[in-house]
Order: structure tokens, then sequence, then C-alpha cells
């Protein structure tokens, strides 16, 4: 199964429409990856579905880099019992 | 043509603390109607004054006609939509009887079935009247239904007397009228005699004789008893303007009724049409000339043009008082669903106050400034008072947020039940596409978006509305 991370960077790949070899755990969705407002929604919203959860939106939105996505992830996923 | 020359300078009053001008808007009312002097008329060469403000001090009221002018204009009601629109109106009148009577046609089983039922729900007010021809027969009708007051038909214009009524002379109309009148009296019924046509009656010559007559035979009962008068504006040729002649002008018709025959304010009622989109102006200046009643219709709907709107009456009552006397004003929007979803009652979006549009600001820069404060776009305070709080309509400039607002806002999520930006991205998504991709370059309508909600949110579509 793949990890968190290598879910997140794919998932992000897709909604950003960039390659998901670039993706690194340092960069900021805004600033790096050119996520506009509606992406950032659109990005959250993947991430629910691809894991199966639900995530607070101001929390949510308030993860600024990939490699913060995937440890607030990981945190959700564990709060509401989804193995990862 | 040579300038007006000014006779007075105005120097820039500056200060730092903004004036919102609050004992005239307080927002949580409506804006107040508030006078600075009398009201002045010239009549037959005399100057006249009106007191503006003794309609804080008589019993101004609203009587309601929606059963019937109102139902001249449209198919009939059933008698479940009648006995349901009659709670609502007891409900919205409040316990002070603001709206203080309707009236019924007493004609059909049908309208004694819908006379009974909305008596026995048991509330005084709006108390139920009935209407009838002036023919002696028709009190029976009356009798039987066990009321104390109906209007009759004692039309006043010559059209109406010679054209339509055939009397040979105005005396044998008014006799006949007369007996109709006696007949109420025997019966034990107060009558209410509708001038019809008035707006184009001879005053001189029939109506203020008949109505002079009307009063020597009242003061035959108790006061109770005593003949009403409706004015009847039937084809909206009723003027407000100072100035104007008879019989045109409201204020000076209701001054002849008023303080030549000694009609009392509480026994003068004003009946407008809306021909020349005067109707509601109309109404509210019979108020502050000596009619204590203004006969109003929902949504304004009446034979032709319609009546004065009963709920733009409301909103003039409060604004003219400084109070709501116990309306519930909340109801205008809980009968406006129910007359638009369940009777099927065509409602123009723009309509005021009930409206789908009546408090929504397009233009991006009024959005940002209700963002800053409400009340720079809206009349009152809308959600306080009608339960609907001011929208804005989606555009390139309305961002996820203001699609979210509008998504809760249309599917009537209030509270924790809000829908976040997450679960209407793909809507928002859509939205932003209309412009980036698209190019448009107009505003997103209602029906497009509730088009979109439904085909990329079924779920909530379907939760919130009951519909697939």
């Amino acid at each position: 199964m793949p990890s968190v991370e290598d879910r997140v960077k794919a998932v992000t790949a897709r909604v950003l429409k960039v390659d998901a070899d670039s993706v690194k755990s340092e960069q900021n969705f805004g600033s790096d990856l050119g996520a506009e407002s509606v992406q950032s929604i659109e990005l959250v919203a993947s991430f629910e579905e691809e894991f199966g959860i639900e995530m607070d939106e101001d929390a949510a939105l308030s993860v600024d880099t990939v490699g913060g996505a995937v440890d607030f992830i990981t945190k959700v996923c564990q709060e509401q019992g989804v193995s990862v | 043509m040579p300038a007006t020359t000014a006779t007075k300078k105005f120097p820039l009053v500056d200060t730092t603390e903004p004036n919102r001008m609050e004992g005239t808007f307080p927002y949580d009312l409506p804006p107040l109607i508030k006078f600075d002097g009398p009201l002045v008329e010239q009549i037959d060469g005399e100057t006249v004054e009106f007191d503006p403000n003794s309609v804080k001090t008589r019993d101004i009221n609203i009587t309601d006609t929606t059963f019937r002018d109102g139902q001249q204009a449209r198919p009939p009601y059933t008698i479940d939509q009648m006995v349901k629109v009659y709670d609502m109106l007891a409900k919205l009148s409040g316990p002070n009887g603001v709206i203080r009577q309707t009236e019924f046609f007493l004609y059909t089983k049908n309208d004694r079935e819908t006379l009974d039922r909305c008596r026995a729900l048991g509330h005084k007010y709006p108390e139920c009247t009935g209407w009838i021809r002036a023919v002696k027969a028709d009190f029976r009708l009356v009798k039987e239904a066990g009321l104390a007051e109906s209007g009759m038909l004692t039309s006043c214009s010559d059209f109406h007397i010679f054209d339509k009524l055939k009397f040979k002379s105005r005396k044998e109309c008014m006799d006949s009228y007369c007996e109709v009148v006696d007949a109420a009296f025997e019966a034990g019924v107060r009558p209410r005699c509708h001038l019809e046509d008035l707006t184009r009656a001879d005053l001189d010559g029939f109506v203020l004789p008949f109505v002079e007559r009307l009063m020597e035979m009242s003061s035959q009962v108790p006061e109770e008893k005593g003949v009403k008068i409706r004015l009847c504006d039937t084809m909206g040729f009723g003027i407000s303007y100072p100035g104007v002649e008879l019989p045109r002008s409201i204020p000076k018709l209701i001054y002849k009724l008023n303080k030549e025959c000694g009609v009392p304010s509480a026994r003068l009622e004003w009946h407008g049409h809306n021909d020349f989109h005067k109707v509601h102006t109309n109404g509210g200046t019979a108020w502050l000339y000596g009619c204590d009643a203004v006969n109003a219709t929902l949504f304004g709907f009446g034979e032709r043009t319609g009546n004065p709107p009963l709920e733009g009456a409301v909103f003039e009552y409060i604004a003219l008082l400084g109070k709501t006397n116990g309306l519930n004003t909340n109801m205008v929007t809980e009968i406006a669903d129910y007359m638009k979803e369940e009777v099927g009652l065509p409602i123009p979006d723009s309509y005021p106050f009930v409206g789908k549009h009546f408090n929504t600001t397009r233009a991006g820069i009024h959005a940002g400034g209700l963002r800053q404060n409400e009340q720079i776009y809206n009349i009152f305070d809308t959600e306080k008072l009608l339960g609907r709080p001011p929208k804005v309509a989606i555009t390139d400039k309305s961002g996820a947020d203001g699609t979210t607002i509008w998504i809760n806002d249309f599917l009537k999520l209030k509270g924790d039940n809000k829908i976040s930006k997450i679960k209407c991205h793909k809507v928002c998504r859509w939205v932003m596409d209309q412009y980036e991709v698209d190019g448009r370059l107009t505003a997103i309508s209602d029906q497009e978006l509730e088009a979109k909600v439904k085909e990329l949110m079924p779920d909530h579509y379907a939760k919130a509305t009951g519909k697939k």
C-alpha cells in the first residue's frame, strides 16, 4: 500500500496539474505549486476523498506545505480510526 | 434661461464620526416617516391644515380583501388555501388587530364553508366580514352567516349609476341604495357602503348628498352599527399631490366626507387600484388625511392592476407609527413562500419585501460594502423583520466564500447545518471556470446556480429541498 506521503503527492499532482515526481515535502502549495483559492479547497476535498476522512475546514486550509499536509492527514486518520 | 440664483450658503460640517441618522433609520425597524409640519390644502378657497402625526393617536389599521378583490384577479383559491392564508394573516396581524378585517364572498357553498372554517380557528383578528351586491335579499346571506358587518356596492359615478346599473335618475339610485341600508339595519348588520368609482364621481351632485343621508340614517342606530364608508378608487384615478382638484384629490375627498359630512375617521376606509402605479402611496395618503383603514391584498393581487399590497401597508404602518404594534412581520415571508410554493402565485424576483432578489446586491463594489456593514446596502434588518438576510449575487469577484454563502442560503442551511467550502468545491470550480476559462462577463443567475447545485451536489440538494 502506498505511503501517506506518496498518496498526498499524487493527489497534489493531479489537482494542481503538475508532475508527481516534482512534488516535494517542503514545497508550499501556493507559492511553489501555484495553488489558487479554489484549488486549495479542491485539494482538501480530494484528500478527504482519497483517505475517507472529514477535515476541519479552517484547520485544513491553514496547512500550507506538502509535508504539513502529510502530518495533518496522518493525525486526522488516527483520530478517525482510518488505517493508513 | 438664467441659472437659479443661490440664496443660502452651506458650510461643510466636518467630522470624523459618521452621522448615520439612527433616529430616522433605526435599522431594526423600517426607516421612519417623520413630519416637521402640517399638511396644507386649499379647499373651497380656504386653507385647511391636516396633522399627519394624528396617525399615532388614531386607531389606523389595515383591512384585507385578498379573498374578495384579490381573488377576482386569479383562479379561485381552494378552501384549504384560504383557511391557511387566513390563519397566517391572523398571525401577521398580532394581538392588537393591525390587520383588522377581511371580507368574504357569501354566494356559494364553498364561500360559506370557507367563512365557517376561518371563524372556527377562533382568531379575534382579522374580523370576518361579508361582501354583497346592493340587493335587499342579499342581507339574508349576511344574517344567516352571522356576520356583524358587510360591504355592499353603492357605485357613485354616473358611469355606474346610468351606464352600468341603468338607473333612470340619481334620486332613484340613492333611494334604492338607502333601502338596502335600511334592510341591513333591520337585519342587525352594519353596512359598509362601497362608493365605487368615487374618483370620477360628481361629489356635490351625488356623493355628498348620499353620504349625508347615510349619516342621517346612521343617527338612528347605535354608533357601532353606523354606516361605514369605503372610498373606492376603482380605476386608480386618485391623486395624492396637494392642490389637485376634486374628484381626483384624495386629501379633499377625505376632508369632504370626514369634516363636512361628519363621517368619523374610524368609519372611513380607502380602497385603491394600481392602474397608474400610485396604489401604495395613495393608501398611505388616505391614512394621513383621515381614513383610519386602508384596504389591501396580499402582494397587491386584485382586479386588473391590483390593490395596495398588504405587506407594503404593513411596513408603511410601522414607518408611520414608529413601532410594530404587535405585527409579526416574519409572517410576510412565510405567507409569500406559501403563496409561491403551494398556491403557485407568481411573485417577481424584484418584488419588494418578498421577491427572491429584493435584497440581493449584484455589483461587486456593493457586495464589498455589504460585507463591511450590511446597512450600507440593506433597507433595514431584513433578517430580523423578514427572516431574509441580504444576499450577494455571484460574479467573478465572489470567490469560494461568496459561492458557499449563496449555496447555504439557497439550501436554507443555518448554524451548524451549514456546509463548508470543501463540500461546495465543485460548484466553486464551475463558477471560476465560467470567468477564467469561458470568458464570461455577466453575473450568474440563481437558476444556473441552482441547476449546478442539483447536478454537482445531488445529495445536499435532495436533502435540503426534498427534490431529486
